[in-house]
This record gives C-alpha cells, structure tokens and sequence, in this order.
C-alpha cells in the first residue's frame, strides 16, 4: 500500500479514528495491528520473515551474549542476503520483503545496543514488534533507534488537534515534493539515463541536476509523509535529512542525508572499526610507511572505506552502488586529509571562510562533488556511468542546438516550452523555502494555512498521478 | 479547525475552478497555427488532414499550398489515435459548418494495435467538454480507465499549457504553420537508421481502434463527406517487418470490405531506402517530406 493512494488516505483515516477513539492504554495495540494489516498488504507471506527477525531477535537479546549475538546477526543478515542479493549468486529473482533493508538494520541496532549495555531488553514481545513493524517507517525508515522509539510508542497520546494539523501540513508537503517535483523530474531523468549514449553533454548534465532534486523530493517527500502521518498519531519519529544540499563539505553533508543510516554505520561500524585492534595494528603499519601523516588520520582510513563499502552493499551489490560507495570513501579521506591543510591555508592567505561567497563557493562545490557521485548510484551500469561522464566532458556544447536538445526530454515539442517554465518555477520555489529555511529554520511556520492551501492546489492541479512507489522502496 | 476546514474547502474551490475552466472552456481559447480550434477558424478548405505525428512531419504544408492555394490544414496530435481521430471529426462538425472538399486520415497499420489512451495532453485541451467526454468513454470502453488515468484526464492534463499559456502561445505559434512544424529535421544517417532499434512483436489487434476505423467511416460516408486514407512512406526497415506488414494487410483488408478509398506508400513514387529521407523509422527529414508532399498533393487533388 503506497501511501500516496487512496487507500492508503482510508487506511489512515480508519486508524486514527480507532487509535483515538480507544482508551488511551490500547493505542498501542491499535497501531501494532495497523501495522501487520499494513504490512500484510505488500504480501501476507513477508509477515512470516518479518516474523523470523522480530522472535529471533527479541528472545535471542532477553540475555545478550556473544554467541547470541552472533545467531541474530547470522538470521538477519541471513535474510537479508538471501532476499537481496542471492541474484548475485545466480540464484533466480525472488520478491524481496518490503523494507528488510530497514528493519533488519533495526533488529540488529537492537541486538547491539543489547550487547552492549546500551538499553535493557524488551520485555514485552508485542511492544518490540510494533517498535520493528511501526508502519510509517517500515518500508524506508527512519532507522529508528529502540531507545528513542520505545518511549514513543508506549507512551499515551491523547487526542491534540494541533498535531493532527501539524502532521497533516507535512504529508501535504511529502505530497508536493513527490507527487509534484519527484514526478515531474522522473520523467526527465528516466528519459535520459535509459539511453545516456544518445544524449549530449548539456542534457546528461541537466538530467544529472535534475537527479540530484529528483532523490531528495523523493526521498525527502516521503520521510515529511512517514514523519507527518506519526505526528498525527502523537509519535515522533528521527528525522532523516536537515537540508543537505545547503551542506559545505562532503561530511558535513553525510550528516545531514539520510541522517538515521549515517547514525546506524557510525555508531555500529565505523567507532567500533576505529577503535578495533586491527585498525590500530593496520595505522601504525601505515604510519611507518607515512611518518609525515597523524596517526588519528591513518586510523580513519580502513574503517572510512570499510563504511563506504557497506554502504554501497548496502544499496546493492551491483557494481555502480559499490563504485558510488569507493567514491564516497574516497571523497571522505580526501577530506580529513585535505581538512588541515585547507584550513592553514586559508589562515595565511587571510581568507575568510565564513565570508558569503566563500560560503556560496563551498556549498556550489560539495553539491557538484555530490552530483558526481549520483551519476553512478543512478546509471544503470558503469559503462553507462563513464559512459556519461565521458559525454560530459567530452560532447558538452552552450549553444542554440545543444538547448534545444536538453528540451527534448521533457516531452513532445508542443509540452516542452509549459514542462520548463512550471519545473522553473517548482525548483526556485523549493530551492526559496530551503534557502530561507537555512537561514532561519523557523521561517514558513507562521500563515501555515495558507501553504497548505496552496500545496493542496498545486498538488492537485500539477501532480504526477501515475506515481506510486518511492525510489527508496527498491532498498 | 474552523480554519482547516475553510483552507480544505478554498484550495477545493480554486482546483475546481481551474479544472472547469480548463476542461469547460479551453478549447475557447485562440491558439494559432495548430490544432482543430485553428483549422475551424480558417474556414472552408479543399483538404483537411487529421492525423499523428506521422503527418505532422510527412506533409510540408509549404508544398501543400502550391496545389491547394493555401486551402489545406493538418490537425496532427502526437501519437494521435484512431479513436480520437473519430472524436476529431466529430467536433470538426459539431463546431463549424466548414465545407471540407477532403478529409484525409492516416492509414498507419500499427494505429489497430494501439491502447486507447492519451497521447498528447493537446488532444484533451482542443477538445470540447462533449469531445472529451466522448473520448473518456472510448478509454473506458478500451478498459483503461483507472484512478489515476481519470485524474490525469480530467485534472492535471493540459494544465501547464493553462497556466502558461500566456508566455508559451507566442513562442509556440511561431514553431507552426498549419498544424505542421516549421523547424529543418535532418536525417541522422543511414547508420544509425540502419541500427535503430525497435521491436513490433509484441504488437496485439486492439477491438476499440478497429471499431473506431470502422466509424470514421460510417460517418463521413453518412455526412457525405469526402474522404481518403493515406499510408505514409516508412524507412523500409520498418515497412518490411512481419508485424507491421500483418497489420497493413488487416488495415487494408477493413478499408477494402468498407469500400473506402485509399492511398498506399507504393501508390507514390518514393524510395524508401533513401536514409536522407528519414528522420526515424517513420519520420520523415524536410527532404524527404518536401518530396513526398509533392508527389502526393497531385493524389490528393484528383480526388477533389
């Protein structure tokens, strides 16, 4: 159930009818339901591995040891491989469960945490399923952590107008930026990345851009529905991006995208591979090999390449998701290499880089460096992949027949003219709130009627109608 | 949420308005140098062209003028279908008392395979509410109906051109003249002509657009109007693929047991294995399509 259907509107609508008209004890029982129906409508039979992760996990962690430990990693992971990547292994295709990716990673955050004295384990099996099957997060999170979630869903929520006004402002939003700008970009990126060889450098550009906002609207679009649709039932959940593109530097903007599963690695792989003997041994094996560089920096170096990885793997084991992921690895160590360097730099040439063009400079850079990366996690191979980064380089012309050519992706000759003047003035408005929103992140709350009027009508009148998954789903 | 409410039902209001307004009075709105609204407003011609992108870039209406005195139009849409080019006509008619001394329409044998659906958001916007009506129940007919198609159909089809009509119209305007596109199509080359992909073997009879074939028919033979079907060259790649021939021969075989006129691509003098004539598969370049329109207006004139 996409939820941006219909059904999805009666679902919810049923929900928090019964989740506000029992006492207050029940809710959450009202919501575990809701959610294993909720769930049960992408396939009754995923109920059963989603079942297998949550026993597994919650009896297995009632006494967090070791060896324990190491069943429920080899149980999630175990599905997770099987269901994701057994095509790899030249297994035949098979439907994967919707969000495993996500509540696995969930399961195991638990298990950890478990292990290592961070929470006390669940005792209620019914309580841990809802914190796993939470419908809002399911299908593409956030990565919720136990410890922020349990209380959440716990805890009593009595009826509040406010919230529901509140989170039905951000569904709207998550509306718009799917249906809307997500949509509209799609049609464009898709026409170009399934044939990039006959397309010129200035057009595999824009498509490139045009990706670039097609991610985040999505992405974006459907954590303001996850978030919103939570709101209303009283039930806060992690936010998963803080304007990422307004970001100075590629750390900071990992910080900043896709926020719960940056946590997730940082604080399950990338500390403890820092902090592991083996990378001590592998950075003073480098320090002799380097003696000019910082041992700190030497021991980021495996564990930053180890994350990327995984990351990569994470999205798939196709080759443009593990490349995206060398590339990521490779930006970050070029980073806190350069970090010092830069700095001192600055200092003596009495730069200033808090100075607004600086900053414009900075954010101008990592939102290209990031563009660059997106050409591979969206190619549908690497030839494709250098295929346009050749293009670019290559067959990128400013000139009358070049524009015309960029046009052609937006439909026939009659729609193109109507396709760019309504997607300009989409991208300025979006890129307007962002920008102001940096600036002062209370900005747009005040005559919140008036946008949600607003996004209403242009939702309706300017949607994609035919879109009904989100491209996070794949994962 | 006094204040919910009025904002829910404001925005309604304002998407009601602009849906009425686009789906009630576009067709109203004066759009030059394209489309049926333009053919009507031209008044009484000796040939009227109604069909897809085919003869939007087959027919050089520069040419066309030479034969006809200026007295013939195109109303192409792209991807234009048979049942829309049956709704076409009947607006043609609804809306002008215009003499036509020809209709021509498209015989494009892969036209029969076609789901009924939209393909230019242009169709939806020329037409009247009635059209659009007429055409929606065509798609329902053809099963391919569903929520979101409604919602594009009704809704959210043809709104840019709405919303930016004041900024695009000049611009686009000058990109016509009489239905068919102003700007030079070169040919790619036989190279990529020769490689250009494209797979027909999926290709499957469609009731509705043979139906709709048999109507266009019906009609102009029970308004006593003029009429004739013309096959327009294709890159002989394409003309000689099994599928395409099956549905040429079906084509034919219908306009033939109907008794209606017809002009096959043989019937003209063109080589359709000159790539210099071709754009695509079954686009022509300007030369190819100054050529052709030449060799075929003396066709047409006869049947005046």
């Amino acid at each position: 159930m996409s939820l941006i259907s219909l059904k999805f509107i009666l679902f919810m609508a049923t929900l928090l009818i019964l989740y506000y008209r029992v006492p207050e004890r029940f809710q959450w029982q009202v919501l575990l339901l809701g959610s294993l129906c909720f769930y049960a409508f992408a396939g009754p039979h995923f109920l059963i591995f989603l079942g297998i992760s949550i026993l597994s996990t919650f009896f297995l962690m009632r006494n967090p040891t070791k060896p324990r430990l190491l069943l429920v990693f080899a149980i999630s992971l175990g599905l997770l491989i099987f269901f994701r990547y057994s095509i790899y292994f030249g297994m035949k295709s098979i439907a994967v469960p919707l969000g495993i990716s996500f509540y696995t990673f969930m399961t195991l955050g638990y298990a950890l945490d478990c292990y290592d004295k961070k929470i006390t384990p669940c005792e209620s099996l019914p309580r841990y399923a809802l914190f796993i099957s939470y419908f809002p997060q399911i299908t593409q999170g956030p990565i919720g952590t136990y410890k922020a979630m349990s209380k959440e869903l716990s805890a009593r929520h009595p009826f509040d107008p406010e919230s529901i006004k509140a989170g039905g402002y951000r569904v709207l939003i998550g509306w718009f930026k799917k249906l809307v700008i997500a949509g509209r970009l799609s049609f464009y990126v898709d026409t170009v990345f399934s044939n990039p060889e006959g397309y010129g450098g200035l057009t595999l550009i824009t498509a490139t851009f045009f990706y670039a906002f097609e991610l985040y609207a999505d992405f974006s679009g459907y954590m303001d529905i996850a978030c919103g649709i939570s709101q209303m039932l009283g039930i806060k959940l992690s936010e998963n991006f803080n304007r990422p593109y307004f970001s100075r530097n590629i750390p900071e903007y990992w910080r900043r995208w896709h926020i719960t599963l940056n946590e997730w690695f940082s604080a399950h792989l990338f500390m403890p591979a820092v902090t592991s003997k083996w990378n001590k041994k592998a950075a003073n094996g480098m320090h002799k090999l380097f003696p000019f560089a910082k041992k700190g920096t030497l021991r980021m170096i495996l564990p930053l390449i180890l994350v990327w990885i995984t990351t990569g793997i994470w999205h798939g084991a196709e080759a443009v998701y593990i490349g995206w992921g060398v590339y990521f690895a490779i930006i970050m160590l070029l980073s806190f290499c350069t970090q010092s360097m830069v700095r001192s730099f600055s200092e003596k040439n009495g730069w200033n880089p808090e100075h607004p063009l600086a900053r414009i400079f900075q954010v101008v850079r990592t939102f290209l460096i990031v563009c660059t990366g997106e050409v591979m996690f969206r190619a549908e191979s690497m030839k494709d992949a250098f295929s346009i980064y050749r293009s670019i380089f290559t067959k990128t012309r400013l000139n009358a027949s070049s524009i015309a050519e960029a046009l052609v992706p937006f439909g026939n000759g009659n729609q193109a003219a109507a396709s760019v003047l309504i997607l300009s003035a989409l991208l300025f408005g979006l890129f307007f709130v962002e920008f102001r929103k940096e600036q002062d992140p209370k900005a747009f709350t005040c005559h919140r009627y008036l946008y949600a009027g607003v996004f209403l009508v242009l939702t309706a009148l300017l949607g994609s109608p035919g879109q009904s998954s989100f491209m996070y789903q794949a994962f | 949420m006094k204040k919910s409410i009025v904002t829910i039902a404001c925005a309604f209001a304002i998407i009601l308005f602009a849906v009425a307004g686009k789906n009630l009075y576009s067709c109203e709105i004066p759009i030059h140098n394209r489309g049926i609204r333009d053919a009507i407003a031209t008044g009484d011609l000796d040939v009227l062209l109604i069909g897809s992108s085919t003869f939007r870039c087959n027919i050089d209406m520069r040419e066309m003028d030479e034969t006809f005195q200026g007295r013939a139009y195109d109303i192409s849409y792209g991807g234009n279908q048979l049942a829309a080019a049956s709704i076409q006509y009947d607006e043609l008619k609804r809306r002008s008392k215009n003499h036509y001394g020809l209709m021509v329409f498209e015989l494009g044998p892969m036209m029969l395979t076609e789901d009924i659906a939209i393909s230019d958001s242009r169709v939806i916007w020329d037409l009247s509410f009635e059209g659009k009506k007429a055409l929606w129940k065509k798609m329902k007919e053809g099963g391919n109906a569903g929520l979101p198609l409604t919602f594009e159909y009704f809704v959210t089809s043809g709104m840019d051109d709405l919303l930016t009509f004041p900024v695009t119209e000049p611009f686009y305007a000058t990109r016509y003249y009489k239905g068919v596109k102003t700007e030079a199509t070169p040919s790619p080359g036989r190279t990529v002509l020769e490689n250009e992909a494209f797979d027909l073997s999926d290709a499957r009879p469609v009731e509705a657009q043979i139906d709709a074939l048999k109507e266009i028919i019906e009609k102009c033979r029970a308004d006593g109007q003029p009429f004739v079907f013309v096959e327009s060259p294709v890159y002989h790649r394409l003309e000689e693929d099994p599928a395409y021939r099956k549905y040429r021969k079906e084509f034919i075989r219908i306009l033939k047991e109907s008794g209606a006129d017809f002009i096959l691509a043989k019937d003209v003098d063109f080589d359709c294995h000159e790539a210099s004539y071709f754009e695509d598969m079954n686009h022509m370049s300007e030369e190819g399509r100054k050529l052709y329109t030449r060799l075929l207006a003396p066709l047409l004139s006869k049947r005046l």
